[in-house]
């Protein structure tokens, strides 16, 4: 049991799944960090961005990872499209958060219905997937997929950019600043309504992208949103509510628990495993690994 | 919620603007169903609303239906249950109380059956049941509902139990999903396995939305069994495949419960799907059924996907039996009730016959990948081809 917990399976296992809950989350807490928006379509997003890649796939039989900047570009639009039409006023008019968030609730679960039914009725439910990328590399005792390390390169690729992007740029710090006191950005002169949509673009484009990875090797269906909507919340939650650093460090331990506290367990338990961490954290931290807490 | 209901209406009268019938002279035959077009299920009920689609476009296409001599046009009358039972017995009642159909089909999934059961039973309105199975279909009490289907958990284990060990297999790892249809097959499997001198080396439960099998699959890889038996639904019938192959877990057998009968399962897999056993009584190889073939074609030309197996085959021979019956008895009920529960039919599946609730004739069968063909393996009656194994 030791040796088979110290092995690279279960590392590349833990790393892959973690790389995925962390992008994940990413997408989450930029729109509700820097908007305060509940974003409950966020799953449906990830399903545009498979269908995207499906679709790519068969009619051009290229591979959906060259396709990653259209299916970005496609989450970005969506997004921005969405502010304009309906957040920018809400935003503007100066709202208390908790308004705004209650809003936000209803707007995005009645996008989440729409994007689900219009996608049913155009693409039928019928599950579709696709082979890509299925070579399996054996590096000493570990197998990995191509697909899967393809995943866990390009999710971390954009964690790693993220968080360079943060820290780094003018630009990532004005939506830290704006995540961290949205009235203290304003007064400092920071445009907030181009932060906001730079920050939803980033956070819808990196759902659909994930969506896009995620469909080599799931099946992609109308419903399969709702499952990483969930987890999102679960990794936010976690992580600190808008905390971007918290949620990529929630993506990764709720992957190492699900990895090896099931290997130590059972699979079986795996929900209690997960859930019982996230309760019992909560209850140690209620504002989340790394989040401030309240006032 | 208003938005759901308009789509779900807009989806309807496209479903019906879509069976073009040709000018036929008399009223339309209206047939009344729900099906999950949203909800957990509605990744699973295309396959069987498509196959009754296909039937009533073909049934036009023929000049009609013949209802004991008059040929009249199909029409559907159909709702979205939502992947609710409770909202289907409703919608069903609704469809004989209040829309007044002719004829009923039936909706995706066992306790759907299971509760619009009670419903036809009330009314004493005959529906032929397809996608429904789970032991308790067995208590259902005979009447106005018949299950076509013989992929029966109690069934399921001593078949499979004894094509593994006529196989020559002595050691088994079982995974199971802890959703209902796994667990009763799990239910019954244990003991068969053990009553036919088959070795379980392990066997491990999953919660169905597991992300990442590789703790699990490293225990099979180190039991190494001569057959892994993954008692699995669609969504971790394609994570089991995927990272079995992965880990190089290749056993001299696999088999899954429900997922490689799905069109996409091939398409994920590709050769990586030959070879994997899983529950199906019906295939277009079986040239004894002459209706097979030319469903499966007719499907393929439609949809631009093979059909369901499983799902699809009875989804359609739930549509020939009503169609036959109804060409003897017409649209009275009691004739149709008789004529259904005594009557023998011709399906794609061969001969189907009803004793009781239950399929009197077609055995519990297995089918296994074979160069991307799906071939009957067990039993040796309607093989189309000799199981196969590593």
């Amino acid at each position: 049991m030791m040796t088979s917990l110290l092995s690279g399976q279960l590392l590349f296992a833990a790393a892959v799944l973690g790389a995925l809950y962390a992008l994940v989350g990413l997408g989450m807490n930029l729109v509700y960090g820097t908007m305060r928006l509940l974003n409950v379509a966020h799953g449906d997003l990830l399903m545009l961005g498979a269908y995207a890649a499906f679709w790519w796939f068969t009619l051009t039989a290229l591979s959906p990872l060259l396709a990653l900047p259209l299916v970005a570009a496609m989450g970005a639009g969506i997004g921005l499209l969405l502010y304009a039409l309906l957040f920018r006023r809400q935003l503007a008019q100066g709202l208390p958060p908790e308004v705004i968030e209650a809003r936000s609730l209803l707007l995005f679960f009645g996008l989440s219905v729409a994007i689900q039914n219009i996608t049913a009725y155009a693409f039928t439910a019928t599950p579709r997937a696709y082979r890509h990328l299925d070579t399996v590399w054996q590096v000493g005792q570990t197998a990995m997929t191509g697909n899967r390390i393809a995943a866990l390169a390009v999710a971390g690729v954009i964690l790693a950019g993220v968080l360079v992007f943060l820290r780094r740029t003018t630009f990532g710090m004005e939506i830290q600043a704006l995540i961290q006191h949205r009235e203290a950005a304003r007064i400092v002169g920071i445009d907030v309504g181009r932060v906001q949509a730079v920050a939803i673009a980033l956070g819808f484009a990196s759902a659909a992208v994930a969506g896009a990875l995620l469909s080599m090797t799931e099946q992609v269906t109308p419903f399969m949103g709702f499952r990483f909507t969930i987890a999102a919340f679960v990794v936010v939650i976690l992580g600190g509510l808008g905390n971007i650093r918290g949620g990529i460090l929630a993506g990764f331990l709720l992957a190492i628990i699900e990895i090896y506290a099931v290997t130590l367990f059972s699979s079986e338990a795996r929900s209690i495993l997960i859930y019982g961490a996230f309760v019992a954290i909560l209850v140690l931290r209620p504002q989340g690994l790394l989040g401030r807490a309240r006032r | 919620m208003l938005r759901r209901h308009l789509l779900a209406a807009l989806a309807g009268t496209a479903a019906l603007a879509g069976l073009a019938a040709p000018a036929l002279a008399n009223d339309p035959v209206r047939i009344g169903y729900t099906i999950a077009r949203t909800g957990l299920f509605a990744a699973a009920a295309p396959s069987q609303e498509q196959a009754y689609t296909l039937w009533a476009e073909q049934v036009n296409a023929a000049g009609g239906l013949d209802v004991a001599g008059t040929m009249r046009p199909v029409e559907f009358v159909s709702y979205d249950d939502e992947s609710d039972p409770a909202k289907a017995a409703q919608l069903y009642e609704r469809l004989i109380t209040s829309d007044n159909v002719d004829l009923l089909m039936a909706p995706w999934g066992t306790p759907h059956h299971l509760n619009v059961a009670g419903v036809v039973e009330r009314y004493g309105f005959p529906m032929v049941g397809n996608t429904a199975a789970s032991v308790l279909i067995r208590e259902v009490q005979p009447g106005n509902i018949w299950f076509p289907t013989s992929a029966i958990p109690d069934r399921i284990g001593p078949e499979l139990a004894a094509m593994l060990a006529g196989a020559g297999v002595q050691r088994v790892a079982i995974l199971a999903n802890v959703l209902p249809f796994s667990q009763e097959n799990l239910q019954f499997l244990t003991p068969a396995l053990e009553a036919a001198g088959i070795e379980i080396a392990m066997s491990e439960n999953y919660p169905p939305d597991i992300s990442d099998m590789t703790p699990l699959l490293t225990q099979v890889r180190d039991a190494a069994p001569d057959a892994v038996l993954a008692l699995t639904y669609p969504a971790d019938a394609f994570l089991y495949a995927g990272q079995a192959r992965e880990l190089g877990i290749d056993p001299r057998l696999t088999f899954m419960l429900i997922g490689p009968t799905i069109d996409a399962f091939g398409q994920a897999f590709g050769p990586a799907a030959d070879g994997i056993v899983t529950l199906a009584h019906w295939s277009p190889e079986q040239a004894a059924w002459p209706r097979a073939r030319p469903f499966f074609d007719a499907y393929v030309a439609r949809f631009g996907q093979a059909p369901d197996y499983l799902d699809s085959a009875l989804a359609y021979m739930s549509a020939e039996i009503l169609q036959q019956a109804v060409a003897t008895a017409g649209l009275d009920r009691d004739a149709l009730r008789a004529a259904i529960a005594g009557g023998t039919f011709d399906t794609i599946n061969g001969e189907v016959r009803f004793d009781g609730v239950q399929n009197a004739v077609t055995p519990t069968a297995f089918v296994q990948r074979q160069a991307g063909v799906m071939q009957l393996v067990w039993p040796p009656a309607i093989a189309t081809a000799p199981l196969a194994m590593d």
